[in-house]
């Protein structure tokens, strides 16, 4: 049951988007986001969602994975957009009680519940096509001019890097410990939420104590290997641009900042 | 042969007026020797494995890798490249989601340029017979399997002295002989030097030089046969011998087969002469 659990779900391709290096996606993404919250007009957003229909196609991701990965959302876009329905003042079409629900209410509800669908699947675009590796190295890269002002960018990466390391470890540590506390009469599947929530101390305190131990296994470990901060080393796998990325980026920064300006200047627009 | 590593006079405690974890320990690992260290729980052994890299360093006397202190911080780098040092448990000691990318760290932290980084990862992944696992994610490896990744993780940065701190105890026994034969084969064909920390026998028999500790004091240091054959002196520090010198002792022969083909041709010469 815990084997299920991934993080930042990854579908390993061989797409010119799986193939795009790190940097490049997390800049266009951040681009489309902006677009996407500049867009005011019927044709903005159609842009918008023609760019990312475009993604999604080219990275024959199916549909079906985006809408899968909604779901958990799903509750956050309706409340927005319920929340919109009924507070947008304007000529109120039907009207009970204290509600009212004007014409601007409905538009502005159905633009936002697709704004933030958009926002939400673009991000998982991201995801879904970048390996979790490749992902905390591109952030790491991309932020490293943030340790000039201090900032511990190194000790971030390498933070996430361990962690990813360490879920499928602790994951199975977990599944071992559990089955030992059943194997002693543990119940973890009955009872209500209280006792449930009190049924996994058994779980949790032997999971922390290992946790530390193996931090510190690890520390030692690599203290062996030299390992003494981010001062002075270098990476065996370095990451280049493409002629490809390059025309992907010029593309599609074009594309997004002219989306971007129509949106905000709402030129040609009656 | 060239002295890699001297003790002298090396004394240790973990708390302030607790018994010493090692007590006047004067040793010397020459090049190319393969030392098996063996010695009942506490008996300092550990401590001894990580002094060998100045993890930790001595309360009174010194520890010497090729001539530098390890109580010397300016040369500590050098120091844990020369000796790289392998731990127990596999997944304790893998920093990487990626088992080439493991193998790479030691490298990474040293600064070394990434062509060159590549080829020693790869040579190293070879050395050990894990090149065709290089882009496989460690937690899917078996265990001894990980701890090749690991042996290779130490053996990247070029070191002269492989040391490890039991490294087969969390392994089955076909772990165990995988990782036994890869760290035979360093030493046979790479010359590396390897300091072993052992509680198997069997292990020890394979080396060509066994110390034996107790309560963090060399008492026995010599070729295994040497050590093994005095069997009533290794029991009293709560250690067994081999099998197949157990067996031979046991049919009141005096002395101490090291490997199962040793111990058949002794007793088939013994008994075919009655």
């Amino acid at each position: 049951m815990l084997k299920d659990i991934t993080l930042g779900q990854y579908f390993p391709g061989s797409s010119i988007i799986h193939r795009m290096d790190p940097r490049i996606k997390l800049i266009l993404l951040f681009c489309f986001i902006t677009a996407l919250l500049m867009a005011n007009h019927a044709l903005t957003y159609a842009g918008v969602l023609l760019f990312l229909a475009l993604a999604v196609a080219v990275s024959r991701i199916k549909p079906k994975a985006l809408f899968k990965g909604m779901r958990p959302m799903l509750f956050i876009v309706i409340f927005t957009a319920v929340l919109n329905i009924f507070y947008t003042p304007g000529e109120p079409l039907v009207s009970f009680w204290v509600f009212n629900i004007a014409a601007e209410g409905i538009e502005r509800a159905v633009f936002m519940a697709l704004r933030l669908t958009m926002l939400i699947s673009a991000t998982f675009m991201l995801t879904y096509t970048t390996s979790p590796i490749f992902l905390s190295d591109a952030l790491a890269r991309l932020m490293s001019p943030l340790a000039k002002l201090k900032i511990p960018v190194h000790e971030f990466a390498m933070m996430m890097t361990i962690a990813l390391r360490f879920i499928p470890t602790i994951i199975e540590e977990t599944d071992k410990i559990m089955s030992a506390q059943k194997a002693r009469g543990a119940d973890f599947e009955t009872g209500n939420l209280f006792r449930r929530a009190k049924a996994l101390i058994p779980l949790l305190v032997p999971l922390f104590v290992g946790a530390f131990r193996r931090a510190d296994d690890l520390a030692v470990a690599m203290e062996c290997r030299c390992y003494h901060g981010g001062e002075g080393r270098t990476r065996m796998k370095q990451l280049h641009m493409t002629a490809e990325d390059a025309a992907v980026l010029t593309g599609g920064l074009l594309l997004l900042s002219g989306l971007t300006v129509l949106g905000r200047l709402g030129w040609f627009i009656p | 042969m060239n002295e890699i590593i001297r003790f002298d006079d090396v004394t240790y405690s973990y708390a302030e007026g607790s018994a010493p974890a090692l007590d006047g320990v004067t040793l010397a690992i020459r090049q190319g020797e393969t030392v098996a260290v063996l010695g009942h729980n506490g008996s300092g052994k550990s401590t001894l494995a990580k002094m060998l890299n100045g993890l930790l360093t001595p309360a009174s006397g010194t520890v010497a890798v090729c001539g530098m202190d390890t109580k010397d911080e300016s040369r500590l780098l050098d120091i844990r490249q020369k000796v790289g040092l392998v731990f127990q448990n596999p997944d304790n000691q893998i920093v990487a989601t990626v088992v080439e990318e493991d193998v790479a760290f030691a490298l990474e932290n040293l600064g070394v340029p990434p062509p060159e980084i590549r080829e020693r990862v790869d040579a190293a992944l070879r050395d050990v017979g894990m090149l065709e696992y290089r882009e496989h994610a460690p937690h899917r490896l078996s265990g001894g399997q990980k701890q090749r990744v690991a042996i290779a993780g130490a053996l990247a940065m070029d070191p002269l002295v492989l040391a490890m701190d039991e490294p087969t105890a969390m392994l089955d026994p076909k772990g165990r002989g995988e990782v036994m034969e890869t760290v035979r084969r360093l030493n046979r064909e790479r010359g590396v030097t390897v300091v072993m920390v052992t509680h198997h026998m069997n292990e020890a028999a394979l080396c060509g030089r066994v110390v034996v500790m107790d309560r963090g004091k060399v008492k026995l240091d010599g070729p295994p046969g040497d050590v093994f054959s005095r069997a009533g002196e290794l029991q009293s520090l709560g250690l067994s011998v081999p099998q197949t010198v157990a067996l031979a002792q046991g049919l009141g022969l005096d002395a101490a087969p090291l490997t199962e083909e040793e111990c058949a041709e002794l007793i088939f010469k013994e008994f075919s002469r009655c």
